[in-house]
């Protein structure tokens, strides 16, 4: 151990008696350094710890961290935006119907809402990341001037390089990401071979080790074994271990550990559910109501859905032509048209809602 | 310092009435600039408001988007503010819309002065139009995987899946056929789109394949319908519908072999291609980057690719004439057929019948030889 080591170590102790209940952390955004994050295109949002926003780059085939800087929560409260779609594309002096919201996340310091939108819907749309309030007060947080970090995708296509009869037209989209055991998970699907890729990336990105891949497969009634693509997923605990609970495209709600997700592993996820037919998992969020855990998730066409956490560890996985059996689920029936959810807070949540007149509201909801 | 001060000075202000007026200049260029002239308060303002925040320039200069619903609760548009002469100039951040009317508003002590711009719709013709979808064949099988959609100019996103129909052999739509991703699967440069079908209505044993089938059934034919209203990125819509009819065969689960493929060489010395032909059609997007030509010595040949006959031969040119010797055909086993199949493994692995392939994504190798003259 170095004398610095020694020292670091010094002052985690004297922390750690300082503030008991903390564990020592990491000063995450120290890792990022000041300038212009030139982002290609703004998908999936994440909020790490210290206020770092995670943004998905499809475009450039890469993962940016934002120092957000924004971690005193500054004006807490509901946030109700009626035709927030509108709102964003007269900040852009555009129309709605040149602008696309690609994701939202709150952040969890500051109980703003961030969200990666696209100026115009071409290919040379511009990517912003615009930012909100309680008051309503709707502003872009720059990307001129931040402390950030960017990765590149591991095993992506460069960007830059187009193959060597010039051409690129492969490109893997990135569909969800978030942070887990000081690890960034992306899923990714790719525009050419239905391939499945979990990616894990630690951070800071410039630590010792770059990201790995891992293939997701799915096994119906542990007969017909696929590569699976992951759309959605969230991170959750089971017994003090970090489990990753993910929606595949073909529907099942799986499970795995984080512990399996090696580099080179072939990670098979145990199907806790079945999630219905023409139905897509759009976004799923994890919380606590009354003593025991729920997760709840928004779907293309089944509305959004309560799912009991309680007991994750214990449930058979299903093996047997089902619909609703695994794990017991109920639907909020009330809740249409939720395009994106996140946590607000211990008892909302906030949702992106499509109304019938086509406009787009953020509403804030209890957790149910 | 707020807006209580900027208030003051105008009121302390004295004289005529001036003619203020707000001019846009280069409307339709990506610098577009709001100019507030005849202001004789400007001089007084000037000192200070190089330490203004957004909020103080709004309050006495602000631009909206004109929708003429008089909602006040749109924000004023991003840009930067400045004072450039007698003239408070507003730039902003984006080029103007064509076909919008603006709203500028100056707020000085008395009357707001408020200027509307119409900028003029563009003139860009209807022009873009479906090339080409591959799979080209008209002959699927029932667990056909995906559609690879190239269109002749870039397109917009936000709206292809209520813009692509699977219509049944009565015209009646199929529901839900397709993957339907909020990432629109693109190429960089949005002129082809990968158009998954639902692969939980591929997949046997899963809840949608059980409960309503396959999207498309053996024995049937159906339409494939792009309609025109698909906006290109210009915001203009395609020029005309465009529509596939295909019939539907029974499923492949089967890898293809590259063990049967026919290889047909040249002779040395020309610049003819050499042949690659498959017993069934194989993924278009994977042919234009999975197969490559390599020399003894393990480098890429340079050349051009061809693809046709329904993607059943791939054709390779190269840039040089070919030299009497030994060569190879390189594939990576990643390529599929029309049916996800991969050369290392078939879309769904039957684990009851067949011991499971060690998963690489490595290459075979097969070889040729270019005879001399």
């Amino acid at each position: 151990m170095s004398l610095n080591q020694s020292r670091m170590g010094l002052c985690a102790l004297l922390m750690a008696v300082l503030f008991t209940t903390a564990a020592v952390s990491i000063d995450y955004s120290s890792s990022l350094k000041a300038g212009k994050a030139e982002l290609q295109s703004a998908g999936p949002l994440a909020f790490g710890p210290d206020g770092v926003l995670f943004v998905g780059d499809s475009m450039g085939a890469a993962i940016f961290a934002l120092a957000t800087e924004d971690t005193v929560s500054s004006s807490p409260g509901r946030i109700d935006i009626s035709g927030i779609n509108e709102k964003v594309a007269a900040l852009l002096g555009t129309s709605a119907d040149q602008i696309l919201i690609n994701d939202m996340a709150v952040n969890p310091a500051s109980k703003r809402v961030y969200l990666s939108v696209s100026r115009g819907r071409g290919p040379d749309a511009t990517p912003l990341i615009l930012r909100v309030d309680a008051s309503g007060k709707l502003e872009e947080f720059s990307l001129e001037n931040v402390k950030h970090a960017r990765v590149t995708l591991p095993n992506a296509p460069d960007p830059e390089a187009k193959n060597r009869r010039g051409q690129s037209l492969r490109l893997e989209a990135i569909t969800d990401l978030a942070f887990v055991d000081d690890r960034v998970f992306i899923a990714g699907l790719s525009n050419e071979e239905f391939a499945s890729k979990l990616h894990s990336i630690p951070f800071p990105f410039d630590k010792a080790g770059s990201g790995a891949s891992v293939e997701i497969y799915h096994g119906a009634h542990g007969r017909f074994e696929t590569n699976a693509p992951v759309r959605t997923f969230v991170s959750y605990e089971i017994e003090n271990e970090p489990y990753i609970l993910a929606a595949y495209t073909c529907t099942p709600l799986v499970k795995f550990p984080v512990s399996s997700l090696t580099a080179g592993a072939k990670v098979m996820g145990t199907t806790i559910a079945e999630l219905g037919n023409r139905n897509r998992p759009l976004d799923m969020i994890v919380y606590e109501k009354d003593g025991s855990q729920f997760i709840l998730m928004n779907n293309s066409s089944r509305g959004v859905m309560k799912i009991t956490a309680e007991g994750l560890d214990s449930y058979e996985a299903i093996t047997e032509r089902t619909d609703i059996r695994g794990v017991p689920y109920e639907t909020i029936d009330h809740l249409k048209g939720v395009q994106q959810l996140d946590r607000l807070d211990e008892t909302s949540a906030l949702i992106l809602v499509s109304t019938d007149s086509g406009s787009l509201d953020l509403k804030t909801i209890a957790l149910p | 310092m707020g807006a209580g001060i900027l208030a003051l000075t105008l009121l302390s202000a004295s004289g005529l009435p001036n003619t203020i007026a707000i001019r846009l200049e280069n409307p339709q260029s990506t610098h577009p600039l709001f100019k507030v002239v005849g202001w004789d308060q400007i001089g007084k303002i000037s000192t200070q408001a190089t330490h203004f925040g957004t909020d103080q320039w709004h309050t006495l200069f602000a631009v909206y988007v004109d929708s003429g619903s008089l909602d006040d609760a749109l924000p004023p548009i991003l840009g930067s503010y400045r004072i450039e002469g007698d003239a408070l100039v507003f730039q902003p951040r984006f080029p103007l819309q064509p076909g919008l009317r603006y709203r500028a508003v100056f707020t000085s002590a008395s009357e707001p002065i408020t200027f509307r711009f119409d900028i003029p719709e563009s003139e860009a013709i209807v022009s873009t139009t479906v090339e080409h979808v591959y799979p080209s064949t008209n002959r699927l099988p029932e667990n056909q995987l995906k559609f690879y959609l190239h269109f002749s100019a870039p397109m917009s996103r936000g709206e292809a899946y209520s813009r692509i129909h699977l219509l049944d052999e009565r015209g009646d739509p199929v529901d839900f056929p397709f993957l339907e991703l909020d990432e629109e699967l693109w190429d960089r440069e949005g002129k082809r789109l990968t158009l998954l079908f639902d692969p939980g209505r591929i997949k046997r044993g899963l809840v949608p394949y059980e409960e309503v089938g396959p999207s498309i059934k053996e024995g049937e034919t159906y339409a494939l319908v792009i309609d025109r209203d698909w906006r290109d990125a210009r915001g203009k819509s395609l020029k005309e519908d465009f529509k596939k009819v295909f019939s539907v065969v029974a499923a492949d689960r089967e890898t293809p072999d590259p063990e049967s493929w026919l290889l047909t060489a040249p002779q040395a010395g020309s610049v003819q291609p050499l042949s690659v032909e498959f017993p069934e059609p194989l993924d278009h997007g994977l042919l234009m980057r999975l197969l490559e030509v390599m020399d003894t010595q393990g480098n890429f040949v340079e050349g051009s690719i061809q693809v046709d006959r329904n993607e059943t031969r791939w054709g390779f040119t190269p840039q040089q004439p070919w030299r009497a010797g030994d060569y190879s055909l390189s594939v990576d086993t990643t390529l599929e057929d029309l049916a996800g199949n991969r050369i290392n493994r078939p879309f769904e692995v039957d684990v009851f019948e067949r011991v499971e392939e060690r998963i690489t994504t490595t290459t075979v190798s097969l070889p040729f030889r270019i005879f001399p003259r």
